[in-house]
């Protein structure tokens, strides 16, 4: 194809974006980039650029550790999260006939209502004199509220997961109801019945929502503070928690910095890893 | 009896609530025939092919295949294959994987199918595209390859639901041709659902016309243009005059009716008693302008509107009111008529059939005043 010099107009067209990711995406990210080699001395910033926060992250255990722990933490929510809502997006794309609009709106009416108010609604059901422990105390399967449910990983996971589904519902139902319904038919009649019609044609088409799916799950979970802090109590220091204290009590803005910019990396290669999947090009499943 | 038959069905009816879609339909189709169903949209054409697959239960009658009833046995387990309009290829799967798909339902190793799908895809003339995607392939690609896929299984019955309604006028030409030429290689029974009419003449061996779910006649191509069993096939099917009349009398040796002031003779009863009002149906093609030879019905007429449409011309006539158009071969027509002129416009009382005005209703215009 030739090469096409665009018209003064359509590099007008580009303006308003190209100002937009500069100003809240790149200009941002390069601040955060450069002040991660600046060090902290009390409460002042030496910009003298040094590799002393990175030393740090690399040589304390502390750090990978907490990072370690909270990659697994956010793994386990995406699965659970997937777990939730791909058998719901299923149920509602192709098994609903009446108020399917309805029960899609159900799904995602969760995120009209603010995060704050979800996460102390998860409080008041997981707490000592919550919903569960009142609940067992009136059938009397325990004597005294037990804290098993509160201030651990527990708390965290079961709260990001109810965060996280309707951010795993959207991609995976748009997915499943860009599936034309004559290639179930097509399979039906080809000889398939009901499973293997789900194992070898919609689950294959969905795939792309699933991938979709599971990197939002993962990228709110891996980066989110505030749950981890209203809920996980001691345990549940996490890698967005580290990073908050730091701009925060600690006042170590640049060692904040590097480790925001490590949590940054580390989505970045899971986008570019994933995104490969994300395709509809076919022959991803390998058979 | 039903041995020799692919396709049986008996009394088919399918209700969607209220609305009947197919009603009482009942057809024995012998093995090896090339079926159609054809009528316009909303006929349940599509429905009554859906039922055969399975792919919808009938309300009431039953369905049986090779003489065995089928109708509680689900779409997969059943032994007929869908053509389906907009192909249905599965988007992630090569040509050769979705051909590969109903032996791999069958759990037929690959091996072993491997030739198979070499037969089909030289079948279709589409060998070397075993590896592209559906979406590599153009729309004559796709249709081919979903002949493909629904031969490999060698199905009892193979099930088309308008295969050529996506592709433009030359290329649904030259794939009626492929798909007659394969029914007859593969001697597969063939069902075609269609509504277009010269697509079920020219590759049907017996058709099935159809209207508001109701089966107006079942016949061979020759049957259906010719003894239009009711007004509606007769409009529906090629290109006929309709004239407004009232039955003289009717006896074994034809009939007599008045139209506009005049008598015309056709030589096939009509049901109807003298004084009726009725229908006269006359093949356009069949009506002679000026002939040279003496023919039974023959009308002084003016000639309103003359049409060169290449192979033919279409002349309109008027008499009384009535009007009769004559399609007549360039190669016969006399250059020297013009608008205006007086003709004698004639036909064959062999040539007229004559239907109840109440079927007036069902006709199907497609001349320039219904427009």
């Amino acid at each position: 194809m030739a090469r096409r010099v665009s018209s003064p107009r359509e590099f007008l067209k580009g303006v308003p974006i190209t100002v937009w990711m500069l100003a809240l995406v790149v200009v941002p990210l390069a601040f955060t980039f450069v002040m991660s080699f600046y060090t902290s001395s009390g409460l002042m910033i030496d910009q003298t650029l040094s590799l002393a926060n990175y030393k740090l992250f690399f040589t304390d255990p502390l750090y990978s550790r907490i990072l370690f722990k909270s990659m697994r933490l956010a793994l386990a929510i995406s699965v659970l999260s997937i777990g939730a809502a791909f058998p719901l997006a299923y149920l509602v794309s192709f098994k609903i006939q009446r108020g399917r609009n309805l029960l899609f709106m159900l799904c995602i009416i969760p995120l009209w209502v603010s995060y704050l108010v979800r996460i102390i609604a998860w409080r008041t059901i997981l707490g000592n004199r919550g919903v569960i422990n009142s609940a067992l105390l009136a059938l009397g399967i325990i004597r005294e509220p037990i804290t098993v449910f509160l201030y651990n990983q527990f708390a965290i996971a079961i709260t990001l997961t109810y965060i996280c589904i309707p951010f795993v519902f959207i991609p995976v139902y748009t997915a499943l109801e860009k599936i034309p319904r004559n290639l179930i038919d097509a399979s039906n009649d080809l000889g398939a019945n009901e499973v293997r019609t789900f194992v070898n044609v919609i689950l294959p088409l969905a795939l792309p929502g699933l991938v979709t799916g599971f990197i939002f799950s993962f990228i709110i979970a891996l980066g989110d503070y505030i749950i981890p802090l209203q809920l996980g109590g001691t345990e549940g220091i996490m890698f967005g928690n580290l990073v908050w204290s730091q701009f925060g009590f600690a006042f170590n803005w640049p060692f904040g910095a590097a480790l925001g910019f490590i949590l940054f990396i580390i989505a970045v290669v899971i986008l570019g890893v994933t995104a490969r999947f994300g395709t509809t090009e076919g022959g991803f499943l390998g058979e | 009896m039903s041995k020799d038959n692919a396709i049986e069905l008996r009394g088919v009816t399918k209700r969607f609530d209220e609305v009947t879609a197919v009603a009482e339909f009942n057809v024995e189709i012998r093995k090896g025939e090339f079926f159609s169903l054809l009528g316009p949209s909303g006929c349940g054409k599509t429905t009554t092919l859906r039922m055969i697959a399975g792919l919808e239960q009938p309300t009431e009658g039953s369905i049986l295949l090779e003489g065995a009833d089928v109708s509680a046995t689900p779409a997969f387990r059943r032994n007929v294959n869908t053509v389906f309009q907009d192909y249905a290829l599965f988007p992630h799967m090569t040509v050769k994987k979705n051909i590969y798909f109903p032996l791999k339902m069958k759990k037929v190793p690959l091996g072993e199918a491997e030739p198979r799908i070499d037969r089909v895809l030289r079948l279709v003339n589409m060998e070397g595209f075993g590896g592209r995607l559906p979406q590599q392939l153009s729309g004559g690609q796709r249709q081919r390859i979903a002949l493909a896929r629904s031969l490999v299984n060698e199905p009892a019955a193979l099930l088309l639901d308008e295969p050529l309604g996506a592709l433009d006028f030359k290329l649904r030409v030259a794939m009626q041709k492929v798909l007659k030429d394969i029914q007859r290689d593969v001697g597969i029974t063939f069902i075609y659902v269609t509504h277009d009419q010269s697509e079920a003449m020219t590759m049907s061996d017996r058709i099935a016309v159809m209207k508001d779910g109701f089966t107006h006649q079942i016949g061979t191509p020759d049957e259906i243009y010719n003894s239009p069993a009711t007004a509606f096939v007769a409009s529906f099917i090629g290109d006929m005059n309709f004239l407004r009349g009232a039955l003289v009398e009717s006896g074994t040796g034809g009939c007599l009716v008045e139209v506009a002031g005049r008598k015309v003779r056709a030589s096939r009863p009509a049901g109807l008693k003298p004084g009726e009002a009725a229908l006269v149906c006359i093949r356009t093609e069949r009506v002679l302008v000026n002939p040279s030879r003496e023919i039974a019905n023959t009308v002084a007429a003016r000639l309103e509107r003359i049409v060169y449409r290449g192979t033919d011309y279409e002349a309109t006539c008027t008499f009384d009111g009535a009007e009769v158009r004559a399609i007549v071969q360039a190669v016969a027509w006399n250059p020297n008529l013009q608008v205006g002129d007086t003709v004698q416009v004639a036909w064959s009382d062999a040539d007229v059939i004559v239907f109840p005005a109440s079927e007036e209703k069902d006709v199907i215009k497609y001349s320039v005043e219904a427009l």
